[in-house]
């Protein structure tokens, strides 16, 4: 790979970018997908202020000044809360567990809600239930207090009846930056496996090939799409952020940026293991329209995973088959940001499986290099993939 | 046939040749492309390329380019294999035309003279000049696929000639031209030639092959055979002489030739088409013409390109 090699690959990546870059198609997927990710973010903000009444139940006495620390609490956050009481605590936990209540509070000895997020405070639910527990606590710490309970500190306990699990921002989050990975994939690598089918129909791969070698214009090709990939993959992350930032976004809180930074290093790892794989792909056809039913088998693995990842979004553990995939390159980058976001996995499993990918990268970019090479000149019928693989180096 | 002897060598001297072909094979299944072709070509010469379709002739032109592999031979270039440095200073025009549609013409010259290690300033100068010196100025941005077919074609020249090749390779040039395209690109490759260019091109119609070669390869099944100067092989192997004497509608006096100075080949109405004996004086036959009667045509006669063709290949082109 001397400067020369470099010098060729890079005109042929400069010419994807300028192509594609100022294309009306680039243009309008950007504003499109931007459009989308600031109404992801937008839409729920502006949801949580006209959010439903909480309703908030109460156990034990004084009721009078129960009622007023619930009322302060929903004043502080900004919910409009119902005061109801309950009889006993087992009557008011099963109020909880049916969903008739948000909230209790339990005289002035704890705080219970249904579940606890792992990340505590930045729940969905405008964090209303700590809010009670620190209005309560403040309040006990000035009254009527047994001795010694100001060493338990000044809020009150927040218990749940279920254990704790990732906040719900949290896991949307995670769900924001599955659907980006998935989407950026499977958007640039098509247009990769179409750029290439393009190349062999027009037949300008032999004006090509003349001058640059087979392995040159792959690369320049996939690293020119690629550049355009992480920039739209860049501008909507920060779209996300900033966005949520100014709007007060639970989604921009607490562990999301580390959930996008997972996201991004899988995204960036994922478009390298797949976009060879969708070239060669390409060049097994001699015509463009033939491309979709070639790219479908590289797709599947990426269409599982994603399927599968509203299971885990929404379930409260992710199961055994879906954690495997997380380690498995093909299905690993859509597979480990949604682990991840949703706490199923540590960060040093999500290191492991991102050297699992990139190991995989190494083995899938060789093999797909091997067949475009082979294929890219090849025209008349569809080039089988077990003709090209069988042959030995003379191709 | 005067460069069939010099091809196969290797040593000969690198002024005379420029490119060769050698021993060069490659089958496609059972099908036999190339069959051990080889052919050189002089320096700054139009050098026709001809054989039947499937004869291959494209297979061989794009094994110059290394799009094909090869099973045995070699190509050379000044009396060097080619390595893919030396072929980037190459240029050429596929059977297939291939260009970008939707790529305006300007950059898309630009870009391909940039593959061929231009840098990019001299690649846009090449490209503006090109496009004017084939009459396309004004249509810079043009995408490819605005323009009239023999506009693309154009184009496909351009970018085979972008940048200043050394040795120009072009598969039917001529297929699809409209008779003002073939006058230009007849001119162009004569200007190329000039300037000491290597110009070689395959095609069908051997009435303009006849008009712009100085020489000509044939092949057939993958092998040469008949290539020299177009002038040589219209002479062929044995002279022919066309006679017509006065009142003689049947040629009946050359009946009466030795077979040992000439033999009748043909007699079109009184013109009496005469092979000539090795070694024979073409002057006997005149004499024994005169003495039958007033001589009223007395010619060498040559033979038409596509003759030789028909003759050695056992096809039309």
């Amino acid at each position: 790979m001397n400067k020369k090699w470099i010098r060729l690959t890079a005109i042929v990546a400069e010419r994807e970018i300028r192509q594609r870059g100022r294309s009306r198609a680039f243009a309008v997927s950007t504003i499109v997908l931007l459009l989308v990710v600031a109404a992801g973010v937008a839409i729920p903000a502006i949801l949580a202020h006209n959010a439903k009444p909480q309703r908030v139940g109460i156990v034990g006495a004084p009721v009078a000044a129960m009622t007023e620390v619930v009322r302060e609490a929903g004043r502080i956050t900004g919910t409009s809360v119902t005061v109801v009481r309950q009889p006993s605590l087992a009557a008011g936990e099963a109020a909880l567990r049916s969903g008739d209540l948000d909230v209790m509070l339990v005289s002035d000895s704890e705080v219970v809600v249904k579940q606890v997020s792992v990340t505590g405070s930045s729940g969905s639910d405008g964090g209303l239930p700590t809010a009670i527990a620190d209005v309560a606590g403040l309040s006990k710490l000035l009254g009527h207090l047994p001795p010694g309970a100001a060493a338990r500190g000044v809020s009150l306990p927040v218990r749940g009846l279920s254990p704790p699990s990732a906040s719900l921002s949290r896991r949307l989050t995670g769900l924001f930056t599955v659907v980006l990975v998935w989407v950026l994939i499977s958007a640039y690598g098509s247009q990769i496996a179409m750029g290439v089918g393009e190349e062999k129909q027009n037949r300008i791969v032999e004006v090509i090939l003349a001058s640059v070698r087979p392995i040159q214009l792959l690369v320049g090709k996939v690293t020119g799409i690629g550049v355009l990939a992480l920039a739209q993959a860049a501008l909507m992350v920060a779209v996300f952020l900033g966005l949520g930032a100014a709007v007060g976004s639970s989604l921009a809180h607490g562990a999301a940026p580390g959930i996008v930074i997972v996201g991004a290093v899988f995204l960036v790892l994922g478009y390298a293991f797949y976009c060879t794989a969708f070239a060669a792909a390409g060049s097994l056809v001699s015509r463009q329209s033939d491309v979709g039913t070639v790219i479908l088998p590289v797709q599947i693995p990426l269409i599982v995973a994603y399927a599968l990842s509203y299971t885990v979004i929404y379930a409260n553990s992710a199961s055994l088959f879906y954690k495997v995939l997380g380690f498995f390159p093909p299905t690993a980058p859509v597979a480990m940001p949604v682990l991840y976001a949703a706490g199923d996995v540590p960060a040093w499993q999500a290191a492991v499986s991102a050297v699992l990918v990139a190991v995989g990268t190494v083995w899938m970019a060789r093999t797909a290099a091997t067949i475009y090479g082979r294929s890219i000149l090849r025209t008349g019928s569809r080039v089988r993939l077990r003709q090209v693989l069988a042959r030995g180096a003379a191709a | 046939m005067t460069a069939a002897s010099t091809a196969a060598s290797p040593e000969v001297a690198s002024r005379e040749v420029s490119l060769e072909l050698i021993g060069l094979s490659r089958r496609f299944g059972s099908v036999v492309a190339l069959d051990g072709l080889t052919f050189s070509v002089p320096p700054g010469e139009v050098f026709g390329f001809l054989g039947p379709n499937g004869a291959g002739k494209t297979t061989a032109m794009r094994a110059i380019f290394g799009v094909v592999a090869l099973e045995a031979g070699q190509v050379r270039w000044q009396g060097q294999p080619v390595t893919e440095q030396v072929r980037r200073r190459f240029g050429y025009m596929p059977e297939e035309r291939g260009l970008y549609p939707s790529m305006q013409i300007l950059e898309q010259l630009e870009y391909l003279g940039r593959l061929h290690d231009m840098m990019a300033t001299a690649a846009r100068g090449a490209a503006r000049h090109w496009i004017e010196r084939l009459g396309l100025a004004g249509r810079e941005s043009a995408k490819l696929e605005a323009l009239s077919h023999g506009n693309q074609q154009r184009v496909q020249l351009a970018a085979a000639l972008m940048h200043d090749p050394e040795l120009l390779v072009l598969d039917e040039p001529f297929a699809g031209l409209d008779p003002g395209g073939v006058d230009d690109m007849t001119e162009i490759l004569a200007e190329r030639a000039r300037a000491g260019v290597t110009v070689l091109f395959s095609s069908h119609q051997l009435d303009l092959v006849e008009h712009i070669c100085e020489a000509v390869a044939i092949i057939h099944r993958g092998r040469v055979v008949a290539q020299g100067a177009v002038s040589d092989l219209e002479r062929g192997d044995r002279p022919r002489l066309a006679v017509r004497v006065a009142g003689d509608q049947a040629g009946g006096w050359a009946r009466q030739l030795d077979p040992g100075v000439a033999s009748v080949e043909q007699v079109n109405s009184g013109l009496v088409l005469l092979a000539l004996a090795p070694g024979a004086d073409s002057q006997k036959v005149l004499d024994a013409a005169r003495a039958a009667g007033a001589v009223e045509h007395f010619s060498f006669a040559s033979r038409r390109l596509s003759e030789v063709f028909r003759d050695v290949t056992g096809e039309e082109a």
